[in-house]
């Protein structure tokens, strides 16, 4: 068996390495990462083009086959755009919560926190209760004469894109925060001397010191709505299926190799949407040098 | 880069918190060019007194004057001061040259310029190589000097620096004092600086400001600082020192130091009769062993307790018959014996190197 | 007293009575685990040995398919009997790990009806996915009977919901458009008649808000309102209106699903087998008091004479009921959910 044999290699090779340098310390966890990263990576990848010898079938059927190219793109699309949206609503709500006392900071982060104690299906259910036919937003606009049907916004993209903020907005504001906390809080003082404007003493010290923060949250909100599935099902339309519920259909029909096609593309496509978005933060929010010395 | 310095003045400054007054009646003029240090034990008010100058904190009450205008309504990022912070608050996340250059950025300074006046400003601190570096590939003395650097670039009429080389080690901030001191010279700009090391206050100073509970005890030059305390506080503060109690001869007006066993003049202006806690100030240096013969104003016997060789300098701590302690230094040739303990000595010293000093207490007791 | 007749029937048929070594006699049988497991223990394996001396020993099992392949490959058939359900069962046949059953030991009289008998297996547990209505937002005077009737919308107005997969939505979209029962896996077979359903479902695609994926999600819309007619289980559905939400099952057009017991190709015991199985096919007595706890019967003669009307009429099995569904073609789908699913999602997204 191709993957077995590969994962053995891999292994065999990387404890060599290891045993002839001398960070030998870190050889349990590096062990744990083989085994349970990069094993499965690796078999994930030769069992999407191996399938009684080498072949590209399945990943011709993601390119050929039903829906699966566009529920793909919609799939991307949706996560980046959360990721972005998680990170400009998260990213004010830390900066607010940061520059309270510590008591309040404590007691605003504690409020943070809260719901993500609550299951992702009930807080789901939840938005029925607000968004539905029969809900609290329909009810209040037919009391007040605004509307006199039902509008439609429970099992929509909107009520999508409500849903998965709010389930991940707290993941954006705890990255967020806890960068900012890591910011000298002398810097923003210090610039505001030597004559920037709040503006300017915000855009050139505190942001670009906390973007490593904002680019965190994106990463993880991002990575997170990319697994989504349970959220879209319930709250969703039609045209609002993740490529993880094909990826898991696809696992109880024992269709392996094409499930793991399926979540080869997802993973080099996280990759490139992370390399991306890092290079853009960095030119647009980089530091504008002004050179080097001759 | 030579700029004039502004002249500052504090008019009856103000900072309350709540119930609590962290510095209160302060004032105080600047001549332009002047280096002027906040020396005070902590919790004095000295940050507080930087902090309204630089606008981070308002005053309670009280004006605040750059060359005559008001500051008080200007927001920070338009005072046009230079501040050095005690952990050098450089950015991390920008070169040594481009930290430099950030005020003149802020100021619309074109790329160019600024980069070859933040590179002058890096030679006056001979950093020039380091430029390319980022902060957390500098020594902490090299950080102060680009904190300085940063501080100056933009030439502004004054300078705050609060407790700037208070993160160094001993050596370090020696050479830095003394670098500090050029830089002063170079630039010429006002400079307002905190410590609560007095040896540093009394190394750069033009002027020492003496703080206690956010009032000012005494402003004057190092050295009458050092050689004419106001008061006990600040002759107890700046440098080491014997008090003496002293009580008034009413008859004579001359005063008794019932612990020597003798007496002194006292000068007209002293008034020890008014009333209040008198005391007199002898600085180690000044009580001299005496050879036979050669008696001085004051003369006492005492045995020696314990001996600190320190090379050229020998430091004796002495006891009188009486029990009580005192402390003196003496100079040290190759021929001068050193002191056994328990050994008695005579010693003296002038009636001019006692000052009379009274125990004020603070405004607020 | 009808369960220790027909045991002891069966048992004298296979010739056992006689025999000395019976009481050392036992079987594995697999199936669920859990709470399902005790149940079954309790109401049946029981009686059964006290009846039989033949010892039952029940394993917990899943991923039936691939432990039959295993045991297959080595030779080494573990079970005497297992539970089959959904796909497993079909799957199985197709790949010959069960045997043909000796519907003589097990049913000499004939008395179960045909869908129960399968050459294969027996029936062990039925549940249908129905259609779902709340009758309280039907328009007034009139009811909904069929899936024609779903797919109406002038006359039965209002938001309705389908599960996400084309198992059962293409068959009742061929039933709304005319195709008899019997004929529906023979229409749905050809291309043609898979475009019929789709083009079916065109017509009623955007008055379906909701595409649920678990069975407890129409429940919960039915229950808050946000739809009015839908696809559904019939236990769930029974459940929610005895907790008091106006809901009823339409029968007609349902799709019944069962689930069978068979016996491995290469099982030791095969008398033993039959004669369990008789067992639980046959008795109405035990059925009856299983089905009171566990709300997916199977097809005992008489068992619906032995509950309440009201419990029996909600049940997939009673006759009435059999009588309107169709029986879910699982073999069918087996070999054609792969190339269907890829065109119920791209339709989908259309
Ligand atoms: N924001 C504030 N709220 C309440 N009290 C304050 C605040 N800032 C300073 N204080 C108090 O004002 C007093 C003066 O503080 P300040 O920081 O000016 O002292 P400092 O002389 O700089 O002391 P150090 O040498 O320790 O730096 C202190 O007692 C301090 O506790
Ligand atoms: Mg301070």
């Amino acid at each position: 068996m191709p993957a077995h044999s590969f994962r053995l290699l891999s292994l065999g090779i990387g404890i060599v390495k290891l045993l002839r340098s001398s960070d030998w310390l870190i050889v349990p966890g590096v062990l744990l990462l083989a085994f349970f990263f990069v094993a499965p990576t690796v078999e994930i990848a030769l069992s999407s083009i191996f399938d009684e010898g080498l072949t590209g079938k399945h990943f011709e059927r993601f390119a050929t086959k039903g829906a699966y190219v566009e529920v793909f793109r919609r799939t991307l699309v949706r996560s980046v755009w959360i990721g972005i949206l998680c990170v400009l609503i998260g990213y004010p709500i830390a900066y607010f919560i940061v520059h309270r006392s510590l008591r309040t900071q404590v007691f605003l982060m504690l409020l943070i926190l809260v719901p993500l104690w609550t299951s992702i299906l009930i807080r789901t259910y939840a938005w029925m209760v607000v968004l539905g036919r029969e809900g609290i937003v329909n009810n209040a606009l037919i009391w007040l004469g605004l509307i006199d049907k039902p509008l439609r916004m429970m099992f929509t993209t909107g009520a999508v894109y409500v849903a998965m903020i709010q389930i991940l907005l707290p993941i954006a504001v705890i990255a967020c925060y806890s960068a900012m906390t890591e910011i000298d809080r002398t810097l923003p003082r210090a610039a505001k001397v030597l004559g920037a404007s709040p503006w300017k003493a915000f855009r050139h010290v505190f942001l670009p010191l906390s973007l490593e923060g904002a680019l965190t949250s994106f990463v993880i909100v991002f990575m997170l709505s990319m697994g989504f599935f349970i959220t879209p099902a319930l709250v969703g339309g039609r045209k609002d299926a993740m490529l993880a519920n094909v990826i898991a259909h696809n696992v109880e029909q024992l269709n392996w190799g094409f499930a793991s096609a399926l979540a080869l593309l997802l993973l080099v496509a996280t990759i490139i949407v992370i390399v991306v978005v890092r290079l853009l933060a960095n030119r647009f929010v980089g530091v504008r040098s002004v050179g080097m010395a001759p | 880069m030579t700029v004039g310095g502004a002249t500052v003045e504090f008019e009856k400054i103000r900072k309350t918190y709540g119930d609590f007054v962290a510095v209160d009646d302060f004032t105080l003029t600047t001549e332009p060019g002047e280096f002027v240090t906040l020396l005070g034990p902590s919790g004095s008010g000295k940050t507080t007194v930087l902090n309204m100058l630089a606008g981070f904190t308002d005053a309670t009450a009280g004006d605040i004057r750059v060359n005559g205008q008001s500051v008080l309504s200007v927001p920070t990022e338009k005072r046009n001061v230079g501040m050095v912070f005690q952990h050098y608050s450089l950015f991390p996340h920008m070169s040594v040259l481009d930290n430099v250059a950030f005020p003149l950025r802020m100021r619309s300074v074109a790329r160019a310029e600024a980069r070859d006046r933040a590179l002058k400003a890096l030679a006056m601190v001979q950093l020039e190589s380091t430029a390319d570096r980022m902060p957390d590939q500098l020594s902490g003395g090299q950080k102060q000097r680009v904190a300085f650097a940063r501080g100056v670039v933009f030439e502004p009429p004054v300078l705050l620096m609060d407790e700037p080389l208070g993160a160094l080690d001993l050596k370090l901030r020696e050479a830095m004092q003394l670098e500090l001191k050029q830089i002063h010279k170079t630039v010429g700009c006002t400079i307002i600086f905190v410590t609560h090391d007095q040896s540093e206050a009394l190394t750069l100073s033009d002027r020492i400001v003496v703080m206690r509970d956010g009032r000012i005890e005494q402003v004057d030059t190092p050295n009458r600082i050092y050689d004419r305390p106001a008061n006990k506080f600040v002759a107890e503060f700046i440098g080491q020192t014997n008090f003496f109690a002293l009580e008034s001869e009413p008859s004579t007006g001359a005063g008794n130091l019932p612990e020597l066993g003798s007496s002194i003049p006292l000068p007209e202006s002293i008034d020890a009769r008014a009333g209040g806690d008198w005391w007199v100030s002898v600085r180690p240096e000044k009580i001299l062993r005496i050879a036979e013969g050669a008696e001085r104003g004051i003369n006492f016997d005492a045995a020696i307790d314990e001996a600190l060789f320190l090379g050229n300098e020998v430091h004796y701590q002495a006891s009188l018959p009486g029990g009580r302690q005192l402390q003196f230094r003496e100079q040290r040739g190759p021929d001068t014996p050193l002191l056994a303990r328990q050994a008695a000595v005579r010693l003296g010293f002038d009636y001019s190197d006692a000052i009379p000093v009274a125990d004020t207490h603070p405004a607020s007791a | 007293m009808r369960f220790k007749s027909t045991v002891l029937s069966g048992a004298i048929a296979l010739g056992l009575a006689a025999s000395p070594a019976l009481a050392e006699k036992k079987i594995v049988v697999s199936g669920s685990g859990g709470g399902l497991a005790k149940v079954m223990t309790a109401i049946y394996d029981k009686p059964f040995t006290k009846a039989t001396g033949i010892e039952i020993r029940r394993v917990a099992s899943t991923n039936r398919v691939s432990l039959l392949a295993g045991m297959e490959k080595t030779g080494r058939v573990l079970w005497d009997v297992t539970e089959l359900s959904g796909p497993e069962f079909p799957l199985s046949v197709a790949k010959g790990f069960v045997r043909a059953l000796d519907w003589n030991l097990i049913d000499p009289d004939n008395r179960l009806p045909a869908i129960a008998r399968d050459k294969y297996g027996v029936v062990a547990a039925s549940f249908s996915t129905i259609l779902a209505v709340r009758t309280d937002k039907l328009p007034k005077g009139k009811k909904m009977k069929s899936w024609a009737d779903f797919w109406d919308v002038k006359t039965f107005p209002g938001p309705r919901a389908l599960r996400n997969r084309p198992v059962e939505n293409l068959e009742f979209a061929l039933l709304a458009d005319g195709v008899p029962t019997a004929d529906l896996y023979k229409v749905l077979a050809t291309k043609a008649g898979q475009d019929r359903a789709f083009k079916k479902l065109d017509q009623i695609k955007k008055h379906v808000v909701v595409w649920w994926k678990t069975g407890a999600q129409p429940i919960q819309l039915l229950s808050d309102g946000e739809v009015y007619y839908t696809s559904a289980f019939n236990g769930r559905v029974t459940k929610l209106a005895k907790s008091g939400t106006p809901a009823e099952i339409v029968w007609n057009g349902g799709a019944l699903a069962l689930a069978y017991y068979a016996i491995p190709k290469g099982a030791k015991n095969i008398k033993e087998a039959h004669a369990y199985l008789s067992a639980l096919a046959l008795d109405a007595d035990r059925a009856a008091a299983f089905v009171k706890i566990v709300p997916y019967p199977g097809f005992a003669p008489g068992l619906y004479g032995k509950i309440p009307a009201s419990m029996g009429k909600v049940l997939p099995t009673h006759p009435d009921n059999v009588k309107v569904q169709f029986k879910l073609n699982v073999g069918f789908w087996v070999k054609n959910t792969e190339a269907l699913q890829e065109r119920w999602d791209a339709w989908l997204l259309k």
